[in-house]
C-alpha cells in the first residue's frame, strides 16, 4: 500500500480510499516516492527553466501514485520543489483534474456542455445516476466509480460523448452506456 | 522624465511611474484597491480605470505608466459609469454586513461606494457563502465573505515576508482567501496585511470590536521597539476610555517613511505596547526603606538624589543610562553627570538571548536610540560599573529603565553588586527586579506620553510627539534631570524637549544644525555619516491612501 | 472552393501519425528548405501568405513573430497551445493524433523565424490519448535527429481548465501556477513564458506553415480572402447530419460548411440559430448564415471567427437553456483573477438558470444585459468578453423566448430525440 513501493501495483492498489479488515478509513501512509520517481521529478524539474514548470507533471505523477492529492501530498510535493504549501494548493484547487479526496477506481466524465447537451446529455447524466445510485460528484459505495459531469472535452462531434479514464467514450446511448460501465471493474 | 497631462494638470514624473502615483503628484486620487506601492502590480480589481486620449475605452491606470505627451482625464462620464460598474460587481456577493463590521469608518469599499457607487442592489440571488471570523494567526481574523480578492495580502507574504503563507484558492466566484489547511498566518509582520487589506476582510484580533475608529485620536511617533526606529502612528482612545478596558493606546500603525519602514512594521513593535497600560507602570516616586516601600513626594525624591550626588564623591557613583531613553533625556543626564564630574557611566546591558534579527526591518538591538547614547559619549563599561560596585568602590547606582539582574551578567555577580549598593536609584515606566531593589524609585513617562527623539541605527534623528498624558505622577526623564540639575544649583533654562534638544544640537558636533523643525515627520541624518548601509531609492514615496 | 485538402490530407491513412507515413507524403522537406532561408524570410513569407492565428483571436501570424525583439540575446520561446478547450471545437485533437509530425515540423520552421532554441507543447489535461501519439512522433522526431539540433521540444500536460487557453493563462500555467492570465502589457512576445520572449501559437496554425514554405506565400494567400489566406478545419456540431470536422477555405459560406459539407440540419429539419466561432462567438440567426467564415467576414457579421467551431441548432432547441449552459460554462471556468467577470459570470448563470427553470424576474434580462455590457472590456483578459458575447446576442436575437419563459408562457424545449428515449429509460 505504501507509495514507497516501486511496483505499478502500488499504484493501482492506493488509489483507492486506504480502508482495514473492516472496511473502516484508516489514515494515508506517509507519502513518499521511490527513488526511481524522484529520479523522475528531477528529470522533469530538469526539462525546464525554472523547475516550478514541472508542478503541474509532478502532480499527476503524485495522483497516479497516491490515488489522490491529499493535505500530506500537496506538502509533500511543496517540498520537493520548495514552495510553500499554499502554493501547491492553490494549484491542486485551481484544476478540475486533480482529486483533493479519495475517488472511485473508475472515473467517469460524462460531457454536459452544449453539443452534448443538444444530444442528449442530461439524460445520459440521468442514466449514470441511475444505473450507478449516486449523484454527480459522488463515488459508488464499492469504489468502482466516480461520476462527474464536466465542460467540453472536445469531441462535440460525437456527442453526446464521455470520458472513462483515460478513454473517449463516443455516441453514447443509454445501451452503450450500460456496456461501457459492465466492463469498468 | 515624461511630462503628460492629467484632469488638465501637466505634471512631469520619474520614467516608470504609474498612473495612480502621477495623478497623486496633482493630487488626482484615483480610486483602486489591488494596487498598492509597495507591492507588484495585480491589476485585478479594474476599478482604477481612467481615459486616455486615442485609448478606445478606459484603461486601468495601476498598470500604466506615464508616457510623454499622455493625456488622461480620471472623471469623464465614462470613467464614472465604469467606476459605478466595477463598484457594483464588487458588491455583488459581499454580505452587506457593514453595521456590524470592526472596519467601518475605515473601509474602502463603504467609502468608494458613497463616492463612486450608488445604486439599488440588484443582485437578489443567493450570494456565494464562504467562512467568517476565522483565525488566520495570532493576529490577524479574516471574513472571507467581505473579501474582494485583490491579492494584496497574498502579495505581501510573496514579495514582501517572502514566507507565502496565504493563498487565493480555487477558482471563479468560489476563489478563496486562505491559509494551507493547519497552518498559520504568523510571520513577523504578520500585522501588515489588516493594514493593506482595503476592506473589512483581515481584522486585527487585538483591536477587534475594542474601539470604533473614530474615537481615535492619532500621533506621529516612532517605534522604540529597535533601533531601525520604524515610523508610525499612535491611536488613542481618548473620547470613550472606557471601550477599551481603560488602555489608552489603542494601536499602533505604521507610518510611511521611504528611508527607514516604508509601509511596514514588525508585530513585535506594533503589539509591543502594551506596557504603557500595564499594571506594572510606575506612576508615583517611591522610597524603600527596611524593605518598607512607601509614596514620596517628586520634592523629597529629587532632593534625595540631589543629595546623594552631592554627598556621594564622584567616581563613588555609577549610572546606567538607558539606550531607550530619548536624545533629550541623554542629554541632560549628561548635563548632571557634568554638574559633578560623574565617570563612571554607561548604557549597554548586554541581553541574555542576541535578538532577532532580519533583512526587512528588525534590528538585533532592541533599543532605539543605542545609537544616540553612544553619540552622547555614554557609551562606558557596564560590567567594570558593576564590579566596582560589588569591591565597594561604587557606594551609589543610578539605573535608568534596566533590569540589570535580566541581563547576559551573571545573576549572582549582579545580585552581589545590588546587594552591596549603600543607594540604588532607578528611574524608569515599569517596574522590574531592579527597581524592587531601589531605595528611590523616580517614575519616567512612556515614549507615547511625551516628545522626544531617537538616533536609529543609521544615524537618523526621529522626532516622535505626545499621545496621551503622563500615567499619575510620572515625568519625562529630561524634566526629572532637569529638576535634579536645579536642585544642583544649576542653571536651567529648557523646560521643554525641544530647548534640551536646541541645547544638545549646539554642544554635539555630530548633531550640528538639527532643529525640530529640520527633523520633521520623516527625520534628518546626522551630518556625520555613520554605520550605515546604502539604501537605494524605493520606487515610490508616496503613502497609500 | 473546398479546396484541397492541406492539413488533413493524411487523415485517411491508419498509420498517418506515423513518421514512416509523413515522410512518404513529402514530410520534412519543408524544413529542409526553411534551413536554406534567414529567419527573416520565414517571417515575411508567413507574413505575405496571410496566415492568422486559428486560435481565436485571428491575429496575423507573421506579425506576431516580427514582434520578437530584434537585438534579443537571451532564450525566446515557441509554445504551443494544444489546450483546445473552446466549446465546440475538435480541430486540434485531429491534428495531434493524426498529424503530429506537421506540428513538429511547423515548430521547427517557426522557431528558426523567431530564433527559438526551446519548444513547448500544452496540451490539455483531457487529451491523454492526442497527449501520447504526439509524444511518440516528438520520440521519432528525436530519433531521427529532427529534434535535438538546436531546437528541442517539452510535450507539458494541462490539468483542466479552460482559462489555460488564453495565451498568458497558458504561460502562467506551464510555469507551474494556476492559470491565472497575466496583465498586459508586458505583451508575451517582449516578456512572456519564464520572463523571456515567447510567441504562442495554436496547432493548426503551426501546421500550416511547412506548406506556406513549401508552396509559397502567394499559393497560400489565394486559397482565402483579402486579407486572410488559406483553408481552416471547420469543426461542426449540433444539429447536423453528418458532424465532423472540415478543411475548407476561410471564404467558405457559413451556408455552405452547414449544407454541404456537414449535409444539412437534423432536429426538425429547419436552421434556428448557429454558433459560428466556438460557444464565445455572438449567436447567427437563420438569416444570417450567408457569411463568409473569415475572421473579417465574421466580426463584420457581429460575430467572430474564434477557434472555427461551429454549433448548429434547429427550430427544436431551447434558446434560453443554450445560454443557460453555455453560461454555466462561463462560471465554471472564470479563473476568478479580476473582479467584473468573477463575480458576474456566476450571477448571470444564476439569473439564467431561473429563468429557464421558470422562475425568471420581468427585469432579470435587462439586468443581464446591462451587467454584460457594463462589463465588457474592464477585464484582464478576452475570456470575459467571450462570454459576453452569447450572454447579449442569445437574449437580444432571441428575446421572446426568454420572455415567454418569465411569463411563464412557454414551456420548457428540450425535446431531442435522444433525450427522449434515454428519459424514458430512466
Ligand atoms: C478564454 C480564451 C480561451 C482560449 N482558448 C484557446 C485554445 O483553447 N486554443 C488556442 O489555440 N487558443 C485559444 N485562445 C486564444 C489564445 O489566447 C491565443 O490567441 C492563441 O493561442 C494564439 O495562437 P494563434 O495566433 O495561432 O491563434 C483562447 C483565448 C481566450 C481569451
Ligand atoms: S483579505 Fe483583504 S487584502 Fe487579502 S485579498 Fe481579501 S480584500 Fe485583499
Ligand atoms: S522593526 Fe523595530 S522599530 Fe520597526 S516596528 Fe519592529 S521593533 Fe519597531
Ligand atoms: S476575465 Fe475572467 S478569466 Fe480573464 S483574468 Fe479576469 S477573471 Fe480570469
Ligand atoms: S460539448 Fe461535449 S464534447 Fe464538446
Ligand atoms: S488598482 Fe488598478 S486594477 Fe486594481
Amino acid at each position: 500500500m505504501s507509495g514507497r513501493d516501486r511496483t505499478d501495483g502500488a499504484t493501482r492498489a492506493s488509489s483507492r480510499p486506504p480502508t482495514d479488515h473492516a472496511g473502516l478509513e484508516v489514515p494515508a501512509p506517509t507519502v513518499a516516492f521511490s527513488a526511481e520517481q524522484l529520479g523522475e521529478v528531477r528529470r522533469l524539474q530538469g526539462l525546464y527553466p525554472d523547475r516550478r514548470a514541472a508542478l503541474l507533471p509532478v502532480l499527476h505523477l503524485a495522483q497516479e501514485t497516491f490515488g489522490y492529492i491529499s493535505l500530506e501530498v500537496e506538502r509533500y510535493v511543496a517540498g520537493l520543489f520548495d514552495l510553500t504549501p499554499a502554493h501547491v494548493h492553490e494549484v491542486v484547487t485551481f484544476y478540475t483534474m486533480f482529486f483533493r479526496a479519495p475517488k472511485g477506481r473508475h472515473v467517469v466524465a460524462v460531457c454536459h456542455n452544449l453539443s452534448c447537451h443538444l444530444a442528449g446529455a442530461p439524460a445520459i447524466v440521468a442514466h449514470l445516476q441511475g444505473r450507478l445510485g449516486i449523484h454527480v460528484g459522488e463515488t459508488t459505495a464499492d469504489g468502482r466509480v466516480t461520476l462527474q459531469s464536466v465542460e467540453c472535452l472536445c469531441a462535440c462531434e460525437h456527442a453526446p460523448m464521455m470520458q472513462v479514464d483515460d478513454r473517449y467514450e463516443f455516441g453514447l446511448t443509454p445501451e452503450k452506456v450500460d456496456r461501457i460501465l459492465e466492463g469498468l471493474r | 522624465m515624461p511630462k503628460l497631462t492629467i484632469n488638465g494638470h501637466a505634471v512631469e514624473v520619474p520614467p516608470g511611474t504609474n498612473l495612480i502615483e502621477a495623478a497623486r503628484r496633482v493630487g488626482v486620487e484615483i480610486p483602486h484597491y489591488c494596487y498598492h506601492p509597495g507591492l507588484s502590480i495585480a491589476g485585478q480589481c479594474r476599478l482604477c480605470m481612467v481615459d486616455i486620449e486615442k485609448t478606445p475605452r478606459p484603461t486601468i491606470a495601476c498598470n500604466t505608466l506615464a508616457a510623454e505627451g499622455m493625456v488622461v482625464a480620471t472623471e469623464t462620464d465614462r470613467v464614472k459609469e465604469t467606476r459605478k460598474s466595477i463598484m457594483e460587481f464588487h458588491l455583488i456577493n459581499h454580505p452587506l454586513d457593514c453595521p456590524v463590521c470592526d472596519q467601518a469608518g475605515e473601509c474602502w469599499l463603504q467609502i468608494y461606494y458613497m463616492e463612486h457607487g450608488l445604486y439599488d442592489p440588484r443582485m437578489r440571488d443567493e450570494k456565494v457563502h464562504k467562512p467568517k471570523a476565522v483565525p488566520l494567526g495570532p493576529h490577524v481574523m479574516l471574513d472571507a465573505e467581505r473579501c474582494i480578492l485583490c491579492s494584496r495580502c497574498v502579495r505581501f507574504c510573496d514579495e514582501v515576508t517572502r514566507t507565502g503563507e496565504l493563498g487565493i484558492f480555487d477558482r471563479g466566484d468560489h476563489s478563496e482567501i486562505g491559509l494551507f489547511p493547519g497552518t498559520e498566518l504568523a510571520n513577523k509582520y504578520s500585522g501588515n496585511v489588516v493594514d493593506i487589506c482595503p476592506v473589512g476582510a483581515l481584522t486585527d484580533r487585538d483591536f477587534r470590536f475594542a474601539v470604533r475608529v473614530w474615537y481615535l485620536d492619532s500621533a506621529k511617533s516612532v517605534c522604540p521597539g529597535c533601533a531601525r526606529g520604524c515610523n508610525i502612528e499612535v491611536h488613542v482612545n481618548r473620547r470613550r476610555p472606557h471601550h477599551n478596558e481603560g488602555r489608552r493606546v489603542a494601536r499602533l500603525k505604521p507610518r510611511f517613511n521611504a528611508d527607514v519602514n516604508r509601509w511596514w512594521i514588525c508585530d513585535a513593535g506594533r503589539y509591543g505596547f502594551a506596557f504603557v497600560d500595564d499594571k506594572t507602570r510606575l506612576v508615583a516616586p517611591a522610597r524603600r526603606e527596611d524593605g518598607a516601600v512607601g509614596d514620596a513626594t517628586w520634592e523629597e525624591a529629587i532632593g534625595a538624589v540631589a543629595g546623594a550626588l552631592r554627598r556621594f564623591a564622584p567616581d563613588e557613583i555609577g549610572v546606567f543610562a538607558s539606550p531607550k531613553m530619548a536624545n533629550e533625556d541623554l542629554w541632560a543626564l549628561r548635563r548632571v553627570l557634568e554638574a559633578p564630574g560623574i565617570r563612571r557611566v554607561a548604557f549597554r546591558v548586554p541581553p541574555r538571548e542576541p535578538g532577532d534579527a532580519d533583512t526587512l526591518l528588525i534590528r538585533s538591538d532592541k533599543n532605539p536610540n543605542s545609537h544616540g547614547a553612544a553619540l552622547l559619549g555614554l557609551d562606558g563599561d557596564g560590567a567594570a560599573i558593576l564590579a566596582a560596585a560589588r569591591a565597594r568602590q561604587v557606594k551609589c547606582l543610578w539605573v535608568f529603565g534596566h533590569d540589570l539582574l535580566a541581563g547576559a551578567w551573571p545573576e549572582a555577580e549582579t545580585d552581589a553588586a545590588l546587594r552591596a549598593l549603600p543607594l540604588l536609584i532607578f528611574t524608569g515606566t515599569n517596574a522590574n527586579a531592579t527597581s524592587e531593589r531601589a531605595h528611590w524609585v523616580l517614575p519616567a513617562a512612556a515614549w507615547v506620553e511625551r516628545e522626544g527623539t531617537y538616533t536609529n541605527f543609521e544615524g537618523r534623528v526621529q522626532r516622535f510627539r505626545q499621545a496621551v498624558e503622563p500615567l499619575g505622577q510620572a515625568l519625562p526623564e529630561w524634566d526629572i534631570l532637569g529638576r535634579v540639575l536645579r536642585a544642583l544649583g544649576v542653571e536651567v533654562g529648557a523646560t521643554r524637549a525641544e530647548r534640551w534638544f536646541r541645547e544638545l544640537a549646539a554642544a554635539v558636533p555630530a548633531f550640528a544644525g538639527l532643529t525640530y523643525q529640520a527633523i520633521g515627520d520623516t527625520g534628518a541624518v546626522l551630518s556625520a555619516p555613520t554605520a550605515g548601509h546604502p539604501r537605494s531609492e524605493p520606487a515610490s514615496r508616496t503613502p497609500l491612501q | 472552393m473546398t479546396a484541397e485538402k492541406i492539413l488533413t490530407r493524411n487523415f485517411e491513412r491508419a498509420d498517418s501519425h506515423t513518421l514512416t507515413a509523413y515522410l512518404e507524403t513529402g514530410g520534412y522537406t519543408a524544413w529542409q528548405k526553411a534551413q536554406t532561408l534567414p529567419p527573416a524570410a520565414i517571417t515575411e513569407e508567413v507574413k505575405q501568405s496571410n496566415l492568422r492565428g486559428l486560435g481565436g483571436a485571428g491575429f496575423p501570424t507573421g506579425t506576431k513573430w516580427s514582434f520578437i525583439p530584434k537585438n534579443h540575446t537571451g532564450p525566446v520561446y515557441l509554445v504551443i497551445n494544444a489546450d483546445e478547450g473552446e466549446p465546440g471545437t475538435f480541430k486540434d485533437r485531429y491534428l495531434l493524433e493524426r498529424d503530429p509530425h506537421a506540428l513538429i515540423e511547423g515548430m521547427l520552421i517557426a522557431a528558426r523565424a523567431i530564433r527559438s532554441a526551446t519548444g513547448f507543447v500544452y496540451v490539455r489535461g483531457e487529451y491523454v490519448e492526442p497527449y501520447r501519439r504526439f509524444s511518440t512522433a516528438v520520440s521519432e522526431a528525436y530519433d531521427a535527429g529532427y529534434l535535438g539540433k538546436g531546437f528541442d521540444v517539452v510535450v507539458h500536460r494541462g490539468a483542466g481548465a479552460y482559462i489555460c487557453g488564453e495565451e498568458t493563462g497558458l504561460i502562467s500555467s506551464l510555469e507551474g501556477k494556476k492559470g491565472w492570465p497575466k496583465l498586459k502589457p508586458p505583451f508575451p512576445a517582449i516578456k512572456g513564458a519564464f520572463g523571456a520572449p515567447t510567441i504562442v501559437n495554436n496547432v493548426e496554425t503551426i501546421c500550416h506553415v511547412p506548406h506556406i514554405i513549401t508552396r509559397g506565400a502567394g499559393w497560400f494567400a489565394s486559397l482565402g480572402t483579402k486579407t486572410q489566406g488559406g483553408t481552416r478545419m471547420y469543426s461542426v456540431s449540433g444539429r447536423v447530419r453528418r458532424p465532423g470536422v472540415y478543411e475548407a477555405s476561410v471564404a467558405i459560406t457559413l451556408r455552405r460548411l452547414i449544407d454541404e459539407l456537414a449535409d444539412g440540419v437534423t432536429g426538425n429539419g429547419r436552421l434556428k440559430a448557429v454558433v459560428p466561432g466556438g460557444a464565445s462567438a455572438a449567436i447567427l440567426r437563420a438569416d444570417e448564415i450567408d457569411v463568409t467564415m473569415d475572421v473579417d467576414g465574421l466580426r463584420n457579421a457581429g460575430t467572430m471567427a474564434g477557434s472555427a467551431g461551429v454549433i448548429v441548432m434547429d427550430e427544436t432547441v431551447s434558446i434560453p437553456e443554450a445560454l443557460m449552459v453555455v453560461a454555466r460554462f462561463y462560471a465554471h471556468e472564470s479563473c476568478g483573477q479580476c473582479t467584473p467577470c468573477r463575480e458576474s459570470t456566476g450571477w448571470i448563470y444564476k439569473m439564467v438558470r431561473r429563468i429557464v427553470e421558470g422562475r425568471g424576474r420581468k427585469d432579470d434580462l435587462d439586468t443581464i444585459l446591462d451587467v454584460a455590457r457594463r462589463g465588457a472590456g474592464t477585464t484582464i483578459c478576452a475570456f470575459y468578453d467571450g462570454a459576453v458575447g452569447p450572454y447579449i446576442s442569445y437574449i437580444e436575437k432571441f428575446r421572446g423566448e426568454f420572455e415567454a419563459l418569465i411569463d411563464g408562457a412557454g414551456a420548457r424545449v428540450v425535446a431531442t430525440p435522444a433525450s427522449r428515449a434515454a428519459t424514458a429509460h430512466a
